[in-house]
């Protein structure tokens, strides 16, 4: 069972990746990427440059790890499952501030300490609305938040949750709005000293990111394997893949703001919103 | 143990797909210059950096402290009821009225 | 959109004189792709005479580009941008199949002669002194926000930074991420009326927003779409008198409108800024008021 358990979160996490990267309509141009050279910038910190792709790559496997693929069954079967997935989450801005630190470029700099400054505050919303939806399940675990989802999907009893989790996604995989590590004004940030194949990886771990932090999105809001007729596994990946899709759209079209003014909205807005969504998450579930 | 060799596992897979899929990285001295639009820098870019929100930190430590007393009031907050929601709806009140006083000293700014 | 796009030509414009309007058309077509960082390129796409001062700029963007990679010269105005797209595309095949390279222009020498002791370079007490890897290290100074004492970051960016006007060559010094001081070493190149284009203006706003297919629909015409463009513009950024702020700028651009704004000087403008802030600042005037912002510096 375990075994099978890994290869569905190695193959949904490969495959997914796959996807997000084809819907983005770039296979061919990462394809062709990966052959092209790789540029070592002036006195780089060689270690953490090479580690920084490996652990985002790990993070979004040990996230999607939490996830159950049938009721009842994940490969972390832990009783403090969002605890884990948030311990991603926050690794997951050290990663990127590694990325942009190890080249010992200004632009990549500038994209790191950024990223830190925004992403910082984007792990409080987070963990409301992880904490809010085990409010009716009683407990941390997600094998037990998909089970009291049996009678009605959270996305329907805690209405402000998705909307909160959206942003957190979109910070996670440096997508559109939140893109604050690889922005245009800064020559993408991050990655602006990166070329051939070392840029290419960064894209595939930002869309195995984003696979990973859509299925536990699927898993919260939307009762993850649960559903009719399929099996669980299958269910998962429908669900999975539509919010991949609904989170890639959104990426594409909302405009992003100035750091500075990101960080007063991310406290002085969403901070009390995620307030006001587990008050009413309390109250509902009482 | 089981989430550790679970974890450590992915690690390493994930090492392994990065030497698989990596050219070995190089550059002559003209190509390593970090890029500048075509200028050039005086220093290195590694430095004691001017990280704005520094204070937005210090406030951001305060409410992950919080999230710690938030993880064992979710399980219990169904059985102790209203109890458990007038409790956390005061702390949040109290915690909230941190983030209106800096708000007004303008930490959440660029300073 | 699609399962099986093509992978466009990546090509990284260094625009000469006269050329922004061309070039900015002619990379919004579809199969191209500007590259925002020459190490995201293959092509280097050398618009225009160059005048000799930005030749060393050139050299050095040529060789930040990853192997293999080619130049393309669009240089006779009678060239139509059909032509130089079908030019790119050929080349982009070659390059794809390994039948092209160059090697570098600059001679492959550290930037400068290897200093001190320590052996990471070091040379004084401590952290200090020294010039590790042939670079100094950057040193303390006031800060014009909080007066901490950080250090400050100098560096020339330009003439061929996508963020700026072609031409334009800033000698910022950063602490942190805000400009605290900006000089012009050399002005932006002159642009004729075409580089002022509504659509245009509105397109180099749109990316610097993060929303790259919006700015490519701009180019071509067509009416961008997005969620919360203008309102993404904080309202106090760039008030210029007469000519209101960037965020009105931007709605003008975007309803097609080309405001004539005379721009402040640049290095009194700049400072104090955050660095998005200040690109969006650049961005929000048309290229003819910049030039007209920059002074020429006296000849050194």
């Amino acid at each position: 069972m375990i075994v099978l358990l890994a290869l569905a979160v190695l193959g949904t996490l490969g495959l997914g990746a796959v996807l997000v990267v084809a819907m983005d309509g770039r296979i061919a141009q990462l394809a062709g990427q990966f052959a092209r050279q790789r540029i070592e910038t002036e006195a780089p910190d060689r270690l953490n440059r090479d580690l920084a792709p490996v652990w985002y790559l790990a993070l979004a496997a040990a996230g999607l790890s939490v996830v159950p693929f049938a009721p009842g069954h994940a490969l972390l079967d832990s009783p403090v499952g969002i605890v884990i997935w948030g311990t991603c989450e926050a690794l997951t801005i050290v990663t990127v501030f590694l990325h942009g630190w190890a080249p010992n470029a200004p632009f990549p700099l500038i994209g790191a300490y950024r990223y830190v400054a925004i992403a910082l505050p984007v792990m409080l919303p987070s963990m409301f609305v992880l904490i809010a939806a085990a409010l009716p399940a009683e407990s941390l675990s997600l094998l037990a938040i998909v089970e009291s989802q049996r009678e009605i999907w959270n996305v329907a009893r805690q209405p402000l949750g998705l909307p909160l989790f959206a942003i957190v996604v979109l910070t996670l995989t440096l997508r559109g709005p939140m893109d604050f590590a690889d922005a245009a004004d800064i020559a993408t940030g991050t990655s602006a000293d990166e070329s051939g194949s070392a840029r290419a990886l960064w894209e595939v771990a930002r869309a195995a990111m984003l696979v990973s932090a859509s299925a536990l999105a699927a898993t919260v809001f939307f009762g993850g394997p649960l559903g009719p007729a399929l099996p669980g596994p299958v269910w998962l990946w429908i669900k999975t893949a539509a919010l991949v899709a609904a989170f890639a759209w959104l990426g594409r079209r909302i405009a992003r703001t100035t750091p500075s003014r990101m960080l007063t909205i991310l406290w002085v807005v969403l901070l009390p919103l995620s307030f006001l969504h587990l008050a009413i998450s309390g109250v509902i579930a009482l | 143990m089981q989430t550790l060799i679970i974890i450590l596992g992915w690690t390493g897979l994930a090492a392994l797909f990065v030497r698989a899929t990596q050219q070995p990285a190089g550059a002559t001295a003209p190509q390593a210059v970090p890029f500048l639009g075509g200028g050039t820098p005086d220093a290195h870019a590694w430095q004691r950096y001017h990280f704005r929100p520094y204070t937005m930190t210090l406030v951001f430590i305060a409410f992950e402290m919080e999230m710690m007393f938030m993880y064992p009031w979710a399980v219990v907050f169904v059985s102790e009821g209203i109890k458990a929601l007038a409790e956390m709806g005061m702390f949040l009140a109290i915690l909230s009225v941190g983030i209106l006083y800096g708000w007004r000293e303008g930490v959440f700014r660029w300073q | 959109m699609g399962l099986s796009s093509p992978d466009p030509a990546s090509v990284f414009a260094a625009i000469g004189p006269g050329w922004q309007a061309p070039v900015e058309r002619l990379l919004a077509r579809q199969g191209l792709r500007r590259a925002l960082t020459p190490r995201d390129a293959g092509i280097l796409l050398v618009a225009g005479d160059m005048p000799g001062t930005a030749a060393e700029a050139l050299s050095r963007v040529h060789d930040q580009l990853p192997h293999p990679r080619v130049t393309l010269r669009w240089t006779i105005a009678e060239e139509t941008a059909d032509a130089v797209a079908e030019r790119i595309a050929a080349t982009w095949r070659d390059l794809r199949a390994g039948e092209a390279d160059e090697s570098d222009h600059l001679p492959d020498q550290p930037p400068n002669e290897w200093k001190g002791v320590g052996p990471h370079g070091q040379g004084g007490k401590g952290m200090m002194g020294g010039t590790p890897y042939g670079r100094t290290m950057a040193m303390t100074g006031e800060d014009i926000r909080d007066g901490l004492q950080l250090d400050r970051y100098t560096a020339r960016i330009g003439p061929f930074a996508p963020m700026l006007p072609p031409g334009l060559v800033l000698e910022v010094t950063l602490q942190g991420d805000v400009i605290v001081a900006a000089s012009v070493q050399s002005p932006p190149f002159a642009q004729p009326a075409d580089a002022d284009a509504p659509e245009l203006c509105a397109a180099r706003m749109l990316t610097l927003l993060g929303l790259d297919e919006p700015a490519r629909r701009s180019i071509r015409g067509r009416r961008p779409s997005g969620f919360w463009v203008r309102g993404a513009v904080p309202r106090d950024l760039g008030r210029i008198k007469d000519a209101g702020n960037a965020r009105d700028r931007l709605a003008a651009f975007l309803a097609g409108d080309s405001p004539a704004v005379a721009a402040t000087d640049l290095s009194e403008l700049l400072p104090g800024l955050e660095w998005s802030e200040a690109m969006l600042v650049l961005a929000s005037f048309p290229p003819s008021s910049i030039l007209r912002a920059a002074p020429i510096p006296e000849a050194a």
